[in-house]
């Protein structure tokens, strides 16, 4: 709790920014989420406490991205480790957002914050200071794939904020890579605004080491004609939290998620998404995949809100989960909230194990039970992993990586 | 658009059941203290477990807050500006139907509840309570020769004490939440079922609710014991007249079912639901919990929910007997201001349990219809399924339709399946039906009556029948 206190108190958070100032006022009078509240009721108290308990950290040691570089013309960036980035090509360009653009921005933001939905920004951004904050505006088309960074130092706190604005008929590949080190806790926010017809691959892949945990906080905003795909994969955390807000403004945007959680031991590894269409003809595709072993926990959920407004929305969500363990848990809630008559909407959420006659059936050609096994995980993984942007050298990192957990 | 107009003409049948009795009740002055509650259980001359069971109960309600959780919004309730005791006034004792007031008789002849012993046609028998008590069991006779026990719950508290003192509170703890500990402390009445080993009751049970005066509360109490191989089928209507103020009606249904024993418990609740703009009408703050405690029993709960301004319901099975089987059939309907939070629990426990829910909402106007179900798998429930299905059908663009499912499994080993869905009354099939000499509103309700088949099937014929047409009336002109 060492971070609520200093919050409490206000001290050692010097030389406070403008944004760090209003987020500060905001929790000081209430300081800790609602733990009663739908999104923090499953939450592991203690786990969240821990959390908490790092001072922050300001200076980043020396990185080594765990990713090699390709060949590939791949545009690299790690947050907190930047100083200026103009990248203009005659086809793109890539600037940094000027810091009163961002301010401007991030405050519009925080005026539609909800202290308790919001809590994991606001915590995130009364504690970031500017030199861990990346402003991105990106134009253009023929952009090769960008690769973002955002890591932990042991023993410590770290937040790091990104902003993405994405102009007009822009189309990009986005990675980015959370990565907890050793007894670390990481809080990071996104704030994506899509305009009219922009495009984006978004791919979030988190992953810790022992004891590490993470808050990521993603929020995207849609304007019409634009398509918001994200593939995302978070294991290997002590607690992890990955909470989605997606707002169609005018509807008549597509958005299509894929989301894969991994937990063992002890861990526990939630996903909440809330998306809002704004306006008519919407389009969400969404399915969240689990798979809890040991005496993990894994949480889904997710709501879908469809007001009057958005007549001729076709959403649906999906929540598929495997349960590996007799000590394992598993919760899932989707949701749907609709006002909007002339629309179709639907989700389902399936929880079960590994199936039997498959299993049965690769035992009968030879194959071991352990392979077996891995063979019918792998493919439960792939639907997800397919769909996140990522080069042919990375995956096989990835795979390692998977195989390995 | 045209039909839309046309649609929602097709909703606004005046509520039939809405006159008043004009009867000389007795009642007890407003509020609710410790004395109100003793004052209660002296005038029906209860054993002191009783007592204490309401005062252990009266005292956790007071430190409980009222929930605020569910998708509702209504106006505070001043739980002292109720009577909490309100009986029609009669002769001490009554040995037959022909002392009973003529006037109720009338009235539930009025709501088409003969009981009158003479109208056997249906063989059906009935415990009818009016306010907060009951007034006539019918079949009496009959059914003791089969060795089942089918009375007001103040009858059983007197002649079968040792059955209460056994079961009452068990499955829905006095503390159970902030209703059911209001109920507790202040039920009156309600019904009593016990049905011996080895019986299959010879004929259906039905109680029939009657709310009368328009500042009690209704507190009932059901209590249904089915003891090993024995089954039952109960169903539960429910009326009350038209008052602009809201009315309160915090009712406890207890069922428990041993080894091998099955329980069907089906309503159809049409309380009073407010007027267009939302004056008046029941809030209806049920909780309905049955307990599968033996082996391969079954308890499966039917509801068609058409009334009340307000309803906060979750009838709910706990499956505790290994290869035991909960079902939960609901139909709910929502018109005007109406708000509806309801759903079931699905508590899985022992081995190899198995759990169906189908959920069908229909929302119109400018109410609000919200699924609220929880589905859990304990750590022993190995080998357990579940099956849930929650469709809406939203008619006019100022309705909404929650589904709010909570799922949690802590057993690799079982499996449970959720889908939801949302759909309309689409033009195309109207036209379609139209096309073929079908007049709107039976096309409006034909695809109405389908989209709830699968529930209709699994309420009793009577009630299946009275179910169709009471959607038909209450849908009336609302579709768009």
């Amino acid at each position: 709790m060492k971070i609520i206190e200093k919050i409490k108190t206000n001290k050692s958070i010097d030389n406070q920014t403008e944004i760090q100032k209003i987020c500060l006022d905001k929790l000081q009078s209430r300081p800790l989420p609602n733990p009663e509240s739908e999104q923090w009721r499953l939450s592991n108290k203690s786990k969240f406490l821990n959390f908490l308990d790092y001072s922050v950290n300001e200076k980043d040691p020396k990185f080594d991205t765990p990713f090699p570089n390709t060949s590939q013309n791949t545009i690299r960036l790690v947050i907190g480790d930047i100083c200026q980035i103009d990248l203009i090509d005659k086809n793109y360009s890539i600037k940094q957002l000027s810091e009163d653009k961002l301010v401007k921005y991030i405050k519009e933001q925080i005026s539609f914050f909800d202290q308790n939905e919001n809590w994991s920004d606001l915590l995130n951004l009364s504690l970031n200071c500017t030199k861990n904050t990346l402003g991105l505006k990106i134009s253009g088309s023929k952009i090769p794939p960008i690769e973002i960074f955002s890591h932990a130092s042991s023993n410590s706190l770290n937040a790091k904020t990104l902003v993405i604005f994405l102009e007009k008929n822009c189309d990009i590949d986005l990675l980015q890579v959370n990565l907890g080190k050793d007894n670390s806790s990481l809080s990071q926010s996104t704030f994506f605004c899509l305009e009219e017809n922009s495009s984006v691959n978004h791919g979030v892949v988190s992953y810790g080491e022992n004891k590490s945990n993470l808050l990521n906080s993603l929020n995207v905003i849609q304007q019409k004609n634009s398509e918001y795909n994200l593939g995302s994969l978070h294991f290997k955390f002590n607690y992890a939290r990955f909470e989605i807000r997606i707002k169609q403004s005018e509807g008549n945007a597509k958005t299509n998620i894929k989301g894969m959680q991994i937990t063992k031991k002890d861990e526990q590894i939630s996903t909440y998404t809330k998306i809002d269409f704004h306006g008519p003809n919407g389009f969400l595709d969404q399915i969240n995949k689990s798979l809890a072993d040991d005496k993990s926990h894994a949480i889904f959920e997710g709501s879908i809100i469809v007001p009057k407004i958005a007549q001729k929305t076709n959403a649906s969500q999906l929540s598929r989960n495997l349960l590996l363990s007799n000590r394992a848990q598993i919760d899932t809630k989707p949701q749907l909230e609709i006002i909007a008559d002339d629309v179709k909407c639907k989700h389902g959420a399936t929880i079960t194990q590994l199936n039997e006659e498959e299993l049965f059936y690769m035992r009968t050609r030879g194959i071991t039970l352990t392979e077996a096994s891995k063979l019918q995980l792998s493919s439960y993984f792939q639907e997800i992993i397919s769909f996140i942007p990522i080069s042919k050298e990375r995956w096989d990192l990835l795979d390692k990586l998977l195989n390995e957990n | 658009m045209v039909n839309e107009n046309l649609v929602k003409d097709v909703v606004k049948e005046p509520y039939k059941y809405g006159f008043v009795t004009d009867i000389e009740t007795e009642k007890i002055e407003k509020g609710l203290n410790e004395d109100i509650v003793r004052l209660i259980s002296q005038k029906k001359e209860e054993p002191k477990f009783l007592l204490d069971f309401r005062l252990k109960a009266f005292r956790k309600w007071q430190k409980m807050k009222e929930p605020d959780w569910a998708a509702l919004g209504y106006k505070k309730i001043d739980y002292q500006d109720i009577i909490y005791y309100s009986a029609p006034k009669q002769k001490e004792k009554i040995s037959s139907l022909d002392e009973v007031d003529p006037k109720l008789l009338e009235t539930f002849d009025k709501l088409g509840i003969p009981l009158t012993e003479q109208k056997k046609l249906t063989n059906v028998a009935v415990d009818a309570v009016f306010d907060s008590v009951s007034i006539a069991t019918t079949f009496r006779e009959e059914l003791a020769e089969h060795g089942v026990i089918f009375c007001s719950i103040s009858e059983a508290v007197k002649n079968h004490e040792d059955l209460i003192e056994k079961y009452l509170g068990t499955v829905v703890p006095a503390s159970d939440n902030y209703f059911a500990a209001l109920n507790s402390a202040v039920f009156s009445d309600g019904s009593f079922v016990y049905i011996p080993k080895g019986v299959t009751c010879p004929m259906d049970l039905s109680s029939y609710f009657r709310i009368n005066s328009g500042d009690s509360g209704q507190f009932e109490r059901t209590l249904i014991i089915a003891e090993e191989s024995s089954s039952v089928s109960y169903l539960e209507g429910c009326t009350a007249p038209m008052f602009d103020t809201n009315t309160l009606h915090a009712a406890v249904v207890e069922l428990i079912a041993l080894d091998d024993a099955s329980i069907k418990y089906s309503t159809v609740q049409n309380w009073y639901a407010g007027d267009e703009k939302g004056i008046g009408g029941i809030f209806n703050f049920v909780t309905k919990r049955g307990k599968c405690l033996g082996k391969r029993s079954k308890i499966s709960w039917s509801q068609v929910e058409t009334g009340s301004a307000i309803t906060w319901k979750y009838p709910s099975c706990l499956l505790l007997g290994e290869e035991s089987v909960g079902e939960f059939y609901s139909v709910a309907l929502t018109n005007n201001l109406q708000q509806a939070d309801t759903g079931t629990k699905m508590i899985h426990i022992g081995p190899k349990t198995k759990s169906t829910i189908v959920s069908k909402g229909i929302s119109a106007g400018n109410s609000k219809n919200s699924y609220r179900g929880l589905v859990k798998m304990g750590t022993k429930a190995t080998g357990s399924r579940n099956y849930s299905q929650c469709d809406s059908m939203l008619i006019g663009d100022q309705a909404s339709a929650n589904t709010f499912p909570y799922i949690k499994s802590q057993q690799p080993n079982s499996e449970i399946e959720h889908e939801a869905s949302t759909c309309r009354i689409s033009e195309d099939q109207l036209f379609y039906l139209q096309s073929r000499g079908i007049e709107f509103e039976e096309a409006v309700s034909m695809m109405v009556s389908g989209f709830c088949r699968d529930v209709f099937n699994q309420l009793p014929m009577e009630f299946a029948a009275e179910a169709d047409k009471l959607l038909a009336l209450k849908l009336e002109g609302s579709v768009g």
